[in-house]
């Protein structure tokens, strides 16, 4: 009992030293929407780490939510809490954090949105906005499926996990535009993937019993994608079919290679990560930055895959 | 060891090793971290806890009686839709920030009622909580979402989230709204009639049908309040976000169990008290702040958790049986 | 009427909640879609249900043994994890029993702490399901794993593969389905799980090593996940950290509603089968009725009550439950 409670007292003394850091960098803290759940998320959070590093004026708190709304509101008191510089927040809901982000301004701690933008209502409380647009990706999704089917065809769509705003966002720029551009492409069913390749793949099993004829499936992201691929290349359909996703993962680059995946939206969390980071620098060194940062995330098939590199996650 | 119990605080810290827990990882986030013990740092972890604290306070009673619900993150879930929602229904469209009274109202109200349902089927049907509950779980997550349409909800009101910001003195209404909840729930518990049914229900059931005590529609009312709670929580909780989304409060029944057990409930049923479930929950909740503060990476932190639920769950075991030399469950 | 049917003890269909609401379902489905009862349907849903199945499987035998094991969800994410990243890097004939050796460490760790230190299973198994989160985003580094070669690898045979026709999940599902069914039933094994379960005191005094017994009941629940993980690695060619996210309740879920009893020492596999497939049909059929997915939660609750219920109450011999 004595010597663990003296090995306790000397690991804390060991922490307490190493947490004081000299005064004269930034700190930056980040709170991630949940880094585990694909690689995108992982990537970028390695991307981040790395570019701080490299960075010897930068001191990051790197914090993740593991998808909770309310643990990311606790996260962003605890940052104000430790009197960081700026806050980087990835947001699990745009429309949840506003009070957070309201506050943080509150306090005087600029908050940079990264990845998927906060709300409208919130707009006016953060201090820049970097990362893709989802909804320009649904969009671009869009173009190219009505490219692919020649205006004229049935697809069905496989969405991400309900209820999060990047699957919303994917979703409401794929359909809006699909409309608009594509009137005799139409939508059979829309069914979530939740991020989960296995469960798209079942998904697709019964929307491929459900319907005699597909021509197409869009989905949230490439992981899902290819997910429907494996089912329909099992039931022996995907010949013709084409497969368009939102996202493009390493596996729908391979995909893309054998020609059975058709397109999908080059995004590099490495760009974005870096953005996120560059962006919050130039907001504390008073720089004029605008509003809403996009960076370039172009179309990628099957004809111009070779310009872009095999994506890393 | 002998002597060391005749201090009493001693002595009542072998009988709430949840407590003696709190005492070693808040003097230890407070040397190892910066930022750990100042004021406002310690409002925010009540703030943080009593979300998952105020659903804990109703599960001591559900599982005092022997039962538990699951359904409570769902419940949770429900009720913020409602209050963010009934807002800008156009009924009360003129009625200024008074909107917010009868959304609150009815989200209170939601709550109650899917406790009630929960309630009604364990006592009519005779089906285990545990499973009735477990369906709930599922079914309750389809209202939220039939309800929303899968798009989160927002206020348009800003005199809605600005009151998660409003203090009391030096104290945050919200932490203030979860001590009066300790409190009248703590004193549910150990002072009133109701309170000791909820111990002879669970202790022994023959027994309290034999005392007279009306055991289903008991049982009914402990949901009920459960479901008032986790509503309750789910409208504090939409105060902080000034907005709900479909998916908020997953897992959260899974921590609420944890903190309960923690704080020596028995799943069981028949023992249990809230100081231990305060314990509990303000055990998770200083543990997830010191280790924020600490900058502990995400993958290490579910490990640190799990790994440190387990280890209370041996020890608490290892003190009560030294402690009343009696096995417990 | 019923309530005197019950009372009489009741005709064996009333003891069989769960065989009655399946065919009432699959009738009421099969009227609304055409497709419902299609060979291809019904051998793709038996397919989709292989991997909550087999995990189903051992959650049944260690919830008979009077014990709940809800870490079989981040368990499977560590054991498909694992290996299909080890597929590549030292090949599948060493990858499957590195894996399978793993997978059973894990299992004898909740094995130890519930058998043996005698801790409360519910929590424990909460714990580990946490830990074990950690454990495989620690391991992966949080990155997604592939198989690079799909088409050439004869891994891909548990999941793609076929046997005269029938794909092989449904084989290694019904097949393991049995032979644990034969075991619970027929070997003295089987009955200790149920002595077990059933009256944990009088078990002990009538010499039955009640450690041992909930032990092993673990090291088989983390069996039917490695098996569970090699046929969905296989079927994915690739996992996610979190691909087992959520099974643990799906599968408790099936095993409920095949009317085993959470208090232990009673129960059945083949039952549990029954429930698989009951919420697999109910998934499958509400999409291909073209529900929103949301329906199924609601669906599902209403039929695990209802179904439970009907059973409980053939148990007791009236509708309602005698509590005032």
């Amino acid at each position: 009992m004595r010597n663990s409670m003296r090995l306790l007292l000397a690991s804390c003394g060991t922490l307490a030293l190493a947490g004081a850091a000299s005064a004269d960098t930034v700190r930056i803290g980040i709170t991630q929407n949940n880094v585990g759940i694909d690689s995108y998320q992982t990537t970028y959070e390695r991307a981040f780490i790395e570019a701080a590093d490299a960075n010897p004026d930068v001191e990051v708190i790197v914090l993740d939510a593991g998808g909770d709304v309310a643990r990311q509101i606790s996260q962003m008191q605890d940052l104000i809490q430790q009197n960081v510089d700026a806050i980087i927040v990835w947001p699990t809901d745009g429309q949840a954090l506003v009070p957070a982000v309201r506050n943080a301004h509150r306090e005087g701690v600029p908050v940079i949105v990264t990845n998927s933008n906060i709300a409208e209502a919130g707009m006016d409380f953060i201090a820049a906005f970097s990362g893709p647009n989802n909804i320009q990706q649904g969009i671009y999704s869009a173009e190219m499926m009505c490219e692919a089917l020649d205006g004229e065809g049935q697809i069905v769509q496989i969405t991400g996990m309900p209820g999060y705003t990047t699957a919303i966002e994917r979703q409401q720029g794929f359909d809006d535009r699909l409309a608009e551009l594509c009137p005799g492409v139409t939508q059979l069913d829309i069914q979530p993937g939740d991020w989960n390749r296995e469960r798209a793949q079942r998904t697709m099993e019964t929307l491929l019993t459900r319907f005699d004829n597909i021509d197409g499936v869009y989905s949230g992201d490439d992981n899902m994608g290819v997910g429907a691929l494996n089912a329909a290349l099992a039931a022996g359909r995907a010949e013709g079919m084409v497969f368009i996703g939102a996202t493009n993962f390493a596996v729908g680059y391979d995909a893309m290679e054998r020609g059975e995946y058709w397109g999908s939206v080059y995004q590099s969390p490495v760009d974005d990560a870096r953005a996120a980071l560059q962006t919050a620098l130039d907001v504390l060194a008073g720089e004029d930055v605008p509003k809403l940062n996009y960076f370039d995330t172009p179309k990628i098939t099957q004809e111009n895959m070779h310009e872009f590199d095999r994506p890393v996650f | 060891m002998a002597n060391f119990t005749q201090i009493p605080l001693l002595r009542w810290l072998m009988r709430n090793p949840i407590w003696g827990f709190v005492l070693i990882v808040f003097i230890f986030f407070s040397l190892a971290a910066d930022n750990f013990f100042s004021e406002r740092n310690l409002m925010n972890i009540v703030v943080q806890t009593s979300t998952i604290g105020l659903i804990a306070l109703g599960m001591t009673l559900v599982m005092i009686n022997g039962n538990i619900d699951l359904s409570v993150g769902a419940t949770l879930a429900l009720a913020a839709a409602f209050a963010v929602d009934v807002q800008s229904w156009a009924a009360f469209a003129t009625w200024g920030n008074w909107q917010i009274l009868p959304a609150v109202c009815i989200a209170l109200l939601v709550g109650i009622l899917m406790g009630a349902i929960n309630g009604f089927i364990v006592w009519k049907t005779g089906v285990d909580a545990f499973i009735v509950t477990l369906g709930a779980m599922l079914g309750i997550r389809g209202l939220v979402f039939v309800y929303t349409g899968e798009q989160s909800f927002y206020a348009m009101n800003f005199a809605y989230s600005d009151f998660s910001f409003m203090t009391i003195g030096p104290f945050p209404v919200l932490a203030v709204i979860f001590a009066v909840a300790v409190i009248a729930v703590h004193l549910l518990l150990s002072r009133t009639v109701h309170g000791r049914n909820t111990y002879a229900v669970g202790g022994n059931r023959e027994a309290a049908v034999n005392a007279g005590i009306r055991v289903g529609p008991h049982m009914m009312i402990n949901f009920m309040l459960i479901g008032f709670l986790a509503a309750l929580s789910g409208v504090l909780l939409s105060t902080q976000m000034g907005a709900a989304t479909p998916n908020l409060g997953r897992d959260y029944e899974l921590w609420v169990i944890t903190a309960v057990v923690l704080g020596g409930t028995k799943l069981t049923g028949g023992k249990g008290d809230i100081i231990g479930t305060l314990g509990g929950v303000l055990a998770i909740g200083i543990l997830r702040n010191g280790m924020n503060l600490m900058q502990v990476p995400a993958f290490y932190v579910l490990v640190i958790l799990g790994s440190i639920l387990i280890a209370v769950l041996f020890l608490d075991k290892r003190f009560n049986r030294s402690a009343d030399g009696g096995l417990r469950l | 009427m019923l309530l005197t049917r019950l009372k009489a003890g009741g005709p064996a269909i009333a003891k069989q909640g769960i065989l009655v609401a399946f065919i009432v379902f699959m009738i009421a489905f099969s009227l609304m879609s055409d497709r419902f009862l299609s060979a291809d349907n019904i051998m793709s849903v038996f397919r989709q249900s292989a991997i909550i199945g087999v995990m189903a499987i051992g959650v049944t035998i260690v919830v008979i043994g009077g014990n709940l094991d809800l870490s079989v969800g981040s368990m499977l994410s560590f054991a498909t994890v694992l290996v299909v990243d080890l597929h590549d890097k030292i090949g599948p004939e060493l990858a499957i029993p590195v894996m399978i050796m793993a997978t059973l460490c894990l299992g004898a760790i909740n094995g130890f702490l519930i058998g043996i230190l005698r801790l409360n299973s519910l929590i424990v198994t909460l714990g580990m399901l946490s830990a074990i989160q950690g454990l495989v985003l620690i391991y992966s580094g949080g990155q997604n794993v592939d198989i690079a070669d799909q088409s050439g690898t004869w891994f891909a045979v548990f999941g793609r593969g076929a046997v005269f026709g029938i794909a092989t999940p449904i084989i290694i599902f019904l097949g393991l389905a049995l032979i644990f069914h034969v075991i619970m039933t027929t070997m003295p094994f089987g009955r200790r799980v149920h002595a077990v379960g059933g009256n944990p005191t009088a078990s002990v005094f009538s010499g039955i090593p009640r450690s041992r017994i909930v032990f092993m009941t673990y090291l088989i629940s983390a069996l039917c996940v490695a098996i569970a993980a090699i046929i969905l690695g296989s079927r994915v060619m690739g996992s996610q950290n979190n691909v087992g996210q959520g099974y643990e309740l799906q599968v408790l879920a099936a095993v409920i509603l095949g009317g085993t009893s959470l208090l232990g020492g009673s129960g059945s596999i083949l039952r549990t089968v029954l429930g698989v497939l009951m919420l697999a049909f109910i998934q499958n059929g509400l999409i291909l009725m073209g529900q929103p997915y949301y329906t199924q939660w609601l669906v599902t609750w209403a039929v695990i009550i209802v179904a439970v219920w009907l059973d409980v109450a053939a148990k007791r011999g009236r509708l309602f439950s005698p509590i005032a």
